[in-house]
Parts: C-alpha cells; structure tokens; sequence
C-alpha cells in the first residue's frame, strides 16, 4: 500500500492473544489517520458509557499516511481513548520517532485490549511481537524504564512508550513518554496504560514505507518545505522554540500568573526565551523535521529538553517560580514520574493558593521551591496525604476542599497556559473541546480582536475542523502556514490517486462531530460546555486586561452563536441534517 | 584533496532526514534501516551522532574482501562491486564503524557519495553535514571521529558505541 503499512495490530492483555488484520481501507477517505482514523476504531471498539479503566475500555494508537516519510514534521502519532480525567473521548499525540518505528515495523496503528495480571511490557521486532513480563519495572521512572526496554529488545535504534509511577498509580493526569522528554501529556494517558497493567511499548521497525512516485513525491516535498515551511511565519520554532511565547503572550496580557490571578508575569525575564537561550547546549528534533523547536538547556546540573511554554508558564509564572533551573527540575520529575506539567502546574498552583489564602495548609507557597519539587514525586507515587490530594485533579481538589472559585478547569482537563479573560475565543474553544481545556484544537491568541466574539466564534469552528484533519494528518501544530490544499496536493502525489482539498475538510468537521456524537451518549451535554466562575465573575488582575471577565451572558452568546455555526441545537445535539451530510446518520 | 563527506555532531538534531533521503534515493522506499547513513540518537542528553563512510584511505573492509570486489573510484569513494560480491561478509565484520552492511541478498552495500553529489548533505537543514571540502576545525572533527576504531559487534553497535565516546568527549560533565 501507498503511504500506508497496511496492517493493524491487535493486543489482548487479558487472554495474552496478539493479531493483526488488515487496515480497514474504506474508512481511510472519511478518516484518512491518526486522530480520525483511531476515534472511527474506536467507536466500534467500546461503549460511550465505558470505564476508562476498567478492562472493557480500549486504547487505540494510531499514525498517519505521512508518518515515516519525509514530508516535514508529520512524525507525531496519537492516542484516541475514553479520558480517565475528563470522562470524555480525547486524543492525545506526541512527536519523536515512535511513530515511524510503528510503520516501520508494518503496522499503522495498535488497538489494546484488556488488562494483564501483572505489569507487562509490548515488544514489536516487525512480525515478532510478544508480552513480555515487566515485573521488574514496576515503580521505575520513564528514564529508565525506556533504557530497560531497549536493551531488553538488543537494539539502541529501538523506540520506545512507556509510562512511570503516576502512570502505574492511576493519576488522572498521568502522561505516557517517550524519547525521554516527550509525552502524549494530556488526559490521563498513562492511567489507561496503568490500568491495563502496560509499563511500555518497545518497538524496532525495519521495513520502508512506499509510495506512488518517490521522485515526483519529493519534489513536491521540497517544493513546500522551501517555499512554505521555511519561511518567515514558520522559523520561530527553528530559531527561539516555543519559549518566545513568554513575553508574546505576557505582553498580550494573557500569560496565567499566580494561579491564574494576573495576566502579566513582572518578573519574566528569568524564565523567557533570553534565560532558555543562555542555557541552551542544542537544538533537537523530532523524526523528520529540519525546526527543531526543541532546546536542549542545562543549567546548574539540571540538564533536559526544554522547558516549554505550558511548562515555562504553568509550573514557573502560575507558581511564582520565577527561576530556570527549579522550573526545568519540575519538569525533568514530570517527565521522569510521568505527570503532565501543564495539569501538574495549574494543581500545585491552586494548592500555593489555598495555603496563602489560609483556607488549607499544604506547605506549599507562591515561589517557594522546596516543597515546590517534593510534591512532584509525592503525587507520582501517592506518598503523602497532600500527594493523594493533588493527584486528584484541580476538578476534585476543589471539591473536596469547596475551592471551585479558585480552579481553572473544563470537565476536570486544567488550563492551558492562555488567559481566556483576555481572549475570549480561547475560553469558547477550552469550553467546546471534546477533551476539556485544551489550546491544540483553536488557538485564537493572534485573533485580531480578542473580544469580538461573533469573529472568533468563526475562528473556533474554522480552527477546531482545520486542526482535527491536521491531527489526523499527524502534521505538528508548529507548520503554521500548513492548509488543506498542501496536504490534498502530499497525498495525491504519495498515493497516486487525486485527492481534493475538499474532502479533507469535510473529513475535519466529521471527525469533530463523531467526537461530539460519542461525548452525548458518554453523558455530556450542552452544561457540560461551560467556563469555570473564576473566569465569568473574578476580574483579571495587572495588564492590559486588567479588570476583564468573560461574562458568563456574554459566554453563552458565544455558544450559541458557535453551536447554530456547527448546525447543533441548543442542547449541543447535531442536526440529522448535519449527520446525514457527514455521513455520521447510521452511527 | 579528495571530495570527502564531513560530521559536526554538536550541529545534528536528530532529525534523520539523511537516512529517510538515503533510503528514499537508494532503496526507493523511506526506510532507514537500509540508509547509508545513520544517526545514534541520545535523547536522554540532547545529542545525537551521525554515523558515516569516512571513505577511508586504507579502508578496512577492501581489504577484508577476499573477492577483491571493494575497490576506490577516482574520487576517493569506496565502492563495491556487488557483481564480484560473494556474501561472505568479511567487510561488515573489518569496518571498525559500522558502515558497510549485507542486503537482504547477503550482498554489501555502502554509502558512494551519490556519485558525488550526496542527497543526504542537501537535506541536512541544520549544517552537520558538510561535504566536499571542510575548513580546519571539521577536518579536526574527522581525525578524532577515525580514532574511535571500534572493533567488535554488530555494525549498529559500533555505530552505537562510536557516538557514545564521542558523546562522553563533548559533554564532560555528569547531571545531577
């Protein structure tokens, strides 16, 4: 097959059995990869109502047509399950070189079944796939359980996934990582693999990937590589990476300071893209991509890729850290234990609040390091009772403790590192997320007006069905200048067969709706589809959107211009008009 | 001089667009596996190596061939000749760097430059590919690269442990 491996590979942790069959080639022009491709597996796979973590649940890991190719920055692979943490549907992804090994290997996606008695490792040499027992894994951090599971398969050129201790302990946030310091972060992945008792995936893939006409394939690679991709839009990511957000988005005013109280952090210059620049040893890529947006920094011993802007702003401005060397030690534990720093950052950054406030004491305070770094592994492996709290989740934390006025959370998913205050298109693309407060799906932040909400509205339904055929693409978020007709013209000339713009964009609203279909039967609904009251009713403080809310009238103005955009009702239930125009109807 | 293909590691991000380049020009389907340059990747500290044919003066697997099918072109490139080729391996074990491998036919293959115009160097966006000539200090680079004879294991052994001594001269130091 043309720009397709072809084959699926099934696991079975409870009966042990591992199969393959053949890809399912009439989804492949409604659903074409990665996401789409993994939910349309998945919505035979389980029940909407399932338990994420109990055995009945599935998880599907899947790669796209362009993965193992030169096309530019379509390494990324993804993970399409139902969230521990949101209790929706949700698909996460991550770069590095997993991805392309998987293909490699003669398969373009894996769908795991069941749980396995004991922790157990997946081992892929092309045909020869087992389970294997990973006992001796067991409480082991990513770092380390990825070097076991290379040299348990004999091969330095392996890949590999794995989980760490949050991930084991069932924290809702846990990550899954790989390549060291690259995580499918959001939405609990390594909770699910936790739950399947799943330590890791080693994978070592010698085949090739194929396609129509290599020739004219690369030239039209090279074509859009030079005149599209390498250009002024786009080269931020090869020069400064994605720590030159700090002071965009703290002059913009929308940068979550002190748990979400400022939008501006004043002392920002010790962990901006100056600080990460005097740190950096190098730049580091994914497989595949001439950006290279990752910097390699060390500082004062603690030496890792990174920090990112998430990371930067959510564990550094929103906890006061404002000091490189303890955020990139944040960071490092996260990765290592297997915590997602963008939900870790908001948690400890609502704990340093509670405590300052006086209403509960976790010894945890606004710039204060210390306890700042040990809380990491406390939650990680549950060992403390305010690590069992934190592990909760922001959603669960303020439950417990009747702190709601204080979260910044959607259907329990922590915010990313933009202020909706001062964005209100952010705010309404966190809230119409199919997995919560997630900034991967619109990113209004360069919106001309921030509060024109007829305007972003557009914005949000344009960007979330262009970014839900780019997630299916596996194309990294970071090709700015990306557009359908680049990837329709990509995959004409790899499959050999004509592919119009067209299709593609009918393919990203259908895979957004299916994502909806699935989340109402799973229970959510329209009130679901809602900001947290610190947002509607607790003005900004410092910048220049200071004294801004997002005026719960003015939100579902929002909303209903946004849902009557998407053809659904009130309730946020899609029109039999719209499902029969997608082809959803028989779903 | 010779024309002669160069390594700056401190410059290579990992990205292996050479090796896709490399399969996709040689074998006509993306696979690394198979490509005439590989890149050791140490992602736990930032750094990752290319592992390349240094086109040797005195190449080691010419003269392990018993078939005498190895042999120089006038530009200093080590060629095989896959016809005279018996299978025998005798080069893959004698290259100290892991650089000339069997087919799935047993025959040798190896990087030959492209004939002089290396697609590999074209793809390589942030400059760890230098080819055909190299100011002092890449010259250097190569000289310190060539000592790091490694002579026994598989050619991705060898590949591997080159670049760990090359990774334990550039970053000296241990994390904390």
């Amino acid at each position: 097959m043309n720009l397709y491996a072809g084959k699926i590979l099934i696991v079975n942790l409870t009966d042990k059995s591992i199969s393959t069959e053949p890809l399912r080639k009439e989804w492949l022009k409604e659903y074409w990869g990665c996401w789409g491709l993994a939910l349309r597996y998945y919505w035979d796979l389980v029940s909407p109502e399932v338990d994420p973590l109990l055995p009945e649940n599935a998880i599907v890991i899947m790669t796209g047509p362009f993965c193992g190719t030169l096309v530019p920055l379509t390494s990324r692979f993804c993970l399409v399950s139902k969230s521990p943490q949101t209790g929706t549907v949700f698909e996460t992804n991550t770069g590095g070189a997993f991805g392309p090994e998987l293909k490699f290997a003669g398969y373009d996606g894996i769908i795991i079944k069941g749980r396995a008695d004991s922790p157990t490792y997946l081992k892929i040499e092309d045909d020869q796939v087992s389970l294997e027992n990973g006992e001796a894994l067991s409480g082991k951090g990513i770092f380390e359980t990825e070097n076991y599971l290379k040299e348990a398969i004999g091969s330095s050129e392996a890949k590999t996934l794995a989980i760490g201790p949050a991930g084991e302990n069932l924290i809702v946030y846990a990550c899954v990582g790989t390549e060291t310091y690259r995580q499918m972060g959001r939405g609990g992945a390594g909770a699910l693999f936790g739950s399947k008792k799943l330590k890791g995936i080693v994978c070592r893939g010698t085949r090739g990937v194929r396609v129509a006409d290599m020739p004219a394939f690369i030239e039209r690679i090279n074509h859009y590589k030079e005149t599209n991709l390498l250009t002024e839009d786009n080269l931020w990511a090869k020069t400064d990476g994605t720590s030159f957000l700090m002071d965009d988005i703290s002059n913009m005013g929308s940068h979550p300071t002190r748990n979400f109280t400022y939008g501006v952090n004043e002392n920002i210059q010790a962990i901006n893209l100056d600080a990460i620049k005097a740190a950096k040893l190098a730049d580091r890529a994914c497989v595949s991509c001439p950006m290279a947006c990752g910097k390699f920094t060390s500082i004062n011993g603690a030496e890792m890729e990174g920090p990112e802007y998430e990371t930067l702003c959510l564990a550094g401005s929103n906890c006061e850290i404002n000091d490189l060397e303890q955020v990139s030690r944040f960071n490092r534990l996260c990765d290592d234990l297997g915590l997602d720093t963008i939900s870790c950052g908001n948690v400890v950054g609502l704990a340093m609040d509670l405590t300052e406030k006086g209403r509960r004491v976790f010894g945890l305070r606004f710039g204060e390091p210390k306890d700042y770094l040990k809380i990491v592994s406390e939650i990680a492996t549950l060992s403390t009772q305010r690590g069992k709290d934190l592990a909760m989740g922001s959603k669960k934390l303020a439950e417990k403790y009747e702190a709601q006025d204080l979260t910044t959370e959607i259907k329990g998913l922590e915010f990313p590192a933009y202020e909706p205050r001062g964005n209100y298109g952010m705010g309404l693309s966190y809230a119409t997320s199919e997995r919560g407060a997630c900034h991967m799906r619109a990113f209004t932040m360069y919106a001309e007006d921030p509060f024109d909400i007829e305007a972003l509205a557009h914005l949000v339904v344009n960007g979330q069905n262009f970014s839900t055929i780019k997630w299916s693409m596996c194309f990294c978020d970071f090709w700015g200048t990306m557009k359908p007709e680049i990837m329709a013209d990509l995959l004409t000339a790899g499959l050999g067969e004509e592919v119009k713009p067209e299709q593609l964009e009918d393919a990203g609203e259908r895979i957004w709706n299916l994502t909806r279909l699935f989340n109402l039967k799973a229970g959510f609904g329209a009130d679901d589809d809602n900001l947290p009251q610190k947002i509607m009713n607790q003005p900004l403080k410092k910048g220049p959107n200071a004294g801004k809310v997002f005026k719960k009238e003015d939100f579902e103005h929002a909303k209903a211009i946004y849902y009557k955009l998407r053809d659904w009702d009130e309730r946020g239930v899609p029109s039999q008009k719209k499902l029969a125009e997608l082809g959803l109807d028989s779903l | 001089m010779e024309n002669r293909l160069y390594v700056i590691p401190e410059l290579c991000t990992g990205c292996n667009r050479c090796a896709y380049v490399c399969s996709a020009v040689k074998e006509g389907e993306f696979r690394p596996s198979k490509s005439r340059i590989h890149i050791s990747n140490f992602s736990f500290r930032g750094y990752s190596v290319p592992s390349i044919c240094f086109q040797c003066s005195k190449p080691d697997c010419l003269e392990a061939c018993p078939e005498e099918a190895i042999y120089k072109d006038e530009n200093g490139a080590v060629l095989v000749d896959r016809k005279k080729c018996n299978g025998c391996g005798e080069c893959v074990t004698a290259c100290p760097y892991g650089m000339i491998e069997q087919d799935d036919e047993k025959l040798a293959f190896k990087c030959d430059y492209c004939g002089g115009d290396p697609a590999c160097v074209k793809e390589c966006e942030p400059g760890a590919l230098v080819y055909p000539k190299a100011e002092k200090k890449v010259l250097k680079l190569r000289g310190v690269q060539m000592k790091q004879r490694i002579e026994s294991g598989s050619p991705e052994e060898k590949r591997h442990q080159l670049g760990l001594n090359l990774l334990a001269k550039a970053r000296e130091d241990d994390i904390r």
